[in-house]
């Protein structure tokens, strides 16, 4: 369990952390979202000691961190890199004797890897002969030598494309099924819940929003009602206690209220035209997200 | 996992990767050939090695032939006798360069350039002893009797400008090794710069400091160089010393080993202290391309530290020689060279030895703060004012105004906080660690001062300039009026 408590950092005037607290659970994915520049990477960085706090603290099994907590994480910054010139499985089995394994018991943890992942055949070459998939994929291993109970990924799933993206989604979900607690950032909304059983939203340097999807989902007062139809369209605008959020050919999603009567509303729909279905569900993390940095 | 043990994990990989690659081995074999080829190459071009050819001529040849040979055998070198019929046949081979001397009659040295002084006192030592000789025969006194009146005198030199039994043998040798010292000391701290802006352009850093902290990071890389510098070191001095007995070309001045201990010890002192400094310089960079940009400071630093020492050859027993002998910067070039020089009480170089220990010490601490605060940066390359900011919020300065503001921001940071703030704290033991190292040099530098000039107004005076300009360079280095004096 990884716990950020009144986290705070200042970059000269500019405040990066503003107080972060929240939690990531073992076991689980954890999604950490945030416009660009909010201070997601800075509160990566924080969990590996790259930069000094002003205040707070991150704790690991309710200790605060140390090295020899960070011996068990693993971490894959957003700036990707490596030694290029440097040998893939010297390089790895190097990193992750730093983080004090034995380099015979790294060794075995490292061809594991690298066959799951299909590089084994390219263990003996420069990192800086492989392709840029494969590159990324001897990155991703970096970040797992060690063995982690903590996996913290920057934007693991830029750059990467679809199939590697279902690769990498999968990975990180037996990972967590493993019992490893795992926290990545992404921009991805979608693929954020998919994957995520948790997300932490920052904006500004502060937590915005932080607990489980389902959970934060349900909190929410609005519902929505996705509507399909054939025909012309009505004028959903009319419709009792319900707002127009957007319309398309043949369909429409209407914002209503957590307490709103819905019967009234289908019944109100039903009159305007010829329903194919409607869908009763809360928002979307992406309108959740919408939602709480724009507050 | 300690830092030690992950120091150690860098310095063997440093060491693997660097003599896994071409470019290392071949530097090794260049130098090695190059030193080899300086030694070799001027013995190969003379022919015959010291052997001079000598031309007679006139009645006293056969007498002459006999004390030149004679001559040049006590200083030194072989000389060959030949003798012309005329005059103009030995000009002819003067003029033809087989002979490097002609003796015309036992009256005239003819040379075809410049005078060889050293053949020159051969060749009219031996015409004077023949020529007394002669004189000596004709006054009417027996060989037995002449050669008894002849018989040299040895005459030994001494030279009072230096410590006794030390000769300028001694001098040169100092020379070469502060030489050799400066030169190393340039290419591997450089080979340290390189390595940490490489570690810096590919990115790799953020994961290894993610893992390590970055004192072990860059202790570990100057440690892998330094060993990797010492190897190269000795597989060169070992092709010199192969080629000098194969060769017999130069004299190697008889250096006792304990001289040479010191030269080692002083190496790696002198190695560590400015590499450490080159790898922090190295962290303000973010490409190969910023080393020049970076490493300006040292460059500086290097040179006029090296030439510093040449001061003391002249006079290693001044109290101007003894002080750079101890100061941290200078003491690696200018202390091996006093003990050779024989110049040193015992105590002298385990004083310079603290000394520079620790200034490394102090320096690894602020090397890795400053690695640390500047390697996430990337871009332009960082002042080193810059870097020292980035790691560090509300450092309160000398004024108690100041002090007062950001002591009260940070009881007001702590009680939001619900708790202590562990890394403003380590954010003062680094400068409290800091003045402590400063404040000891000072006080040994005053004291020695003192105790060397037996003035201790000068003593004080040293100390306090020495911390007054360490200071105000801190303050000129990081923009901030300072490190906190005592205000916690």
């Amino acid at each position: 369990m990884l716990d950020f408590d009144a986290v705070t950092k200042r970059f000269g005037s500019l405040t990066a952390l503003d107080g972060c607290t929240f939690t990531a659970r073992p076991g689980r994915l954890t999604g950490f979202l945030g416009p660009n520049g909010a201070g997601k990477t800075t509160a990566m960085r924080a969990v590996f000691g790259l930069v000094e706090l002003d205040a707070g603290t991150v704790r690991w099994q309710g200790r605060p961190v140390t090295a020899t907590e960070r011996a068990r994480f693993g971490y894959m910054p957003e700036e990707r890199g490596l030694y290029p010139r440097m040998r893939v499985r010297d390089q790895l089995v190097y990193l992750g004797q730093l983080c004090g394994r034995g380099a015979t018991d790294v060794g075995r943890t490292v061809d594991g890897w690298l066959e799951r992942l299909g590089v084994a055949a390219r263990a003996g070459d420069r990192l800086d002969a492989l392709s840029h998939g494969n590159q990324q994929r001897v990155q991703l291993i970096a970040a797992l030598v060690g063995d982690p109970d903590l996996l913290v990924l920057d934007e693991p799933f830029a750059g990467l494309d679809p199939i590697a993206m279902d690769t990498m989604g999968e990975l990180l979900t037996d990972l967590a099924a493993g019992g490893v607690t795992v926290l990545f950032s992404s921009h991805q909304l979608d693929l954020v819940e998919d994957l995520c059983q948790d997300v932490v939203i920052i904006e500004h340097g502060r937590i915005v929003l932080a607990g489980e999807l389902a959970e934060l989902r349900a909190k929410v007062p609005q519902r929505f009602v996705d509507i399909r139809y054939r025909g012309l369209a009505p004028n959903w605008s009319l419709l009792p206690s319900a707002e127009l959020v957007e319309a398309g050919d043949g369909q429409a999603r209407l914002r209503v209220g957590r307490d709103a009567d819905l019967a009234a509303v289908v019944a109100a729909a039903r009159d305007r035209a010829d329903i194919i279905s409607f869908a009763y569900q809360p928002p979307t993390l992406s309108e959740l997200f919408r939602e709480a940095v724009a507050a | 996992m300690n830092g030690v043990r992950q120091g150690w994990l860098v310095t063997k990989r440093e060491l693997r990767e660097r003599a896994r690659s071409r470019a290392f081995l071949a530097s090794v074999a260049l130098m090695v050939v190059a030193v080899a080829a300086m030694l070799v190459i001027p013995a190969l071009l003379k022919p015959g090695g010291g052997t001079r050819d000598v031309g007679v001529t006139g009645s006293a040849a056969s007498g002459l032939a006999a004390a030149i040979a004679e001559q040049a055998h006590a200083a030194g070198i072989t000389a060959r006798v030949h003798p012309y019929g005329s005059v103009a046949a030995g000009e002819q081979a003067v003029r033809q360069g087989r002979l490097d001397v002609l003796a015309a009659g036992a009256r005239r040295l003819e040379w075809q350039g410049r005078a060889d002084q050293q053949l020159k006192t051969v060749v009219t030592g031996a015409i004077q002893v023949v020529t007394v000789r002669e004189r000596a025969a004709a006054a009417g006194l027996r060989p037995e009797a002449a050669a008894a009146l002849l018989a040299p005198m040895p005459v030994s030199s001494v030279e009072l400008g230096h410590v006794a039994g030390r000769g300028p043998a001694d001098e040169t040798a100092v020379i070469v090794m502060t030489g050799v010292l400066f030169f190393c000391i340039s290419i591997f701290g450089a080979m340290v710069l390189n390595g940490v802006l490489e570690e810096k352009g590919s990115r790799v850093v953020e994961v290894l400091l993610a893992r390590i902290p970055a004192r072990a990071l860059l202790a570990g890389k100057i440690a892998g160089i330094g060993l990797l510098g010492l190897a190269q070191i000795a597989v060169t001095a070992l092709a010199a010393v192969i080629a000098v007995t194969a060769v017999g070309s130069i004299d190697v001045p008889a250096i006792r080993g304990s001289v040479l201990a010191w030269a080692v010890v002083w190496f790696v002192l002198g190695y560590a202290l400015y590499a450490t400094v080159y790898g922090a310089l190295g962290s303000l960079g973010s490409r190969a391309e910023d080393a020049q940009a970076v490493a300006g400071p040292v460059m500086v630093l290097l040179p006029v530290a090296y030439f510093a020492s040449f001061f003391m050859i002249t006079q290693p027993a001044s109290a101007a020689a003894r002080v750079i002998s101890y100061f941290p910067l200078t003491a690696p070039f200018a202390m091996p060279g006093r003990i050779a020089m024989g110049a040193t009480a015992w105590w002298e170089p385990v004083l310079a030895v603290v000394l520079t220990l620790a200034t490394i010490i102090g320096l690894v601490q602020l090397a890795g703060r400053l690695y640390t605060g500047a390697i996430l940066h990337s871009g332009p390359a960082l002042s080193l004012k810059d870097a020292w900011r980035s790691t560090t919020t509300a450092i309160p300065g000398p004024s108690p105004a100041r002090a007062h503001t950001s002591t009260t921001l940070r009881h007001r940071a702590r009680a939001l906080a619900g708790g202590k703030t562990t890394m403003t704290q380590r954010d003062l033991a680094s400068h409290r660690l800091l003045i402590t190292v400063l404040t000891g040099i000072a006080v040994a530098l005053g004291v020695t001062v003192a105790i060397l000039t037996s003035d201790v107004i000068l003593g004080v005076i040293a100390g306090f300039g020495f911390f007054a300009v360490a200071t105000m360079m801190v303050r000129l280095w990081t923009g901030h009026s300072g490190p906190p004096l005592a205000h916690h």
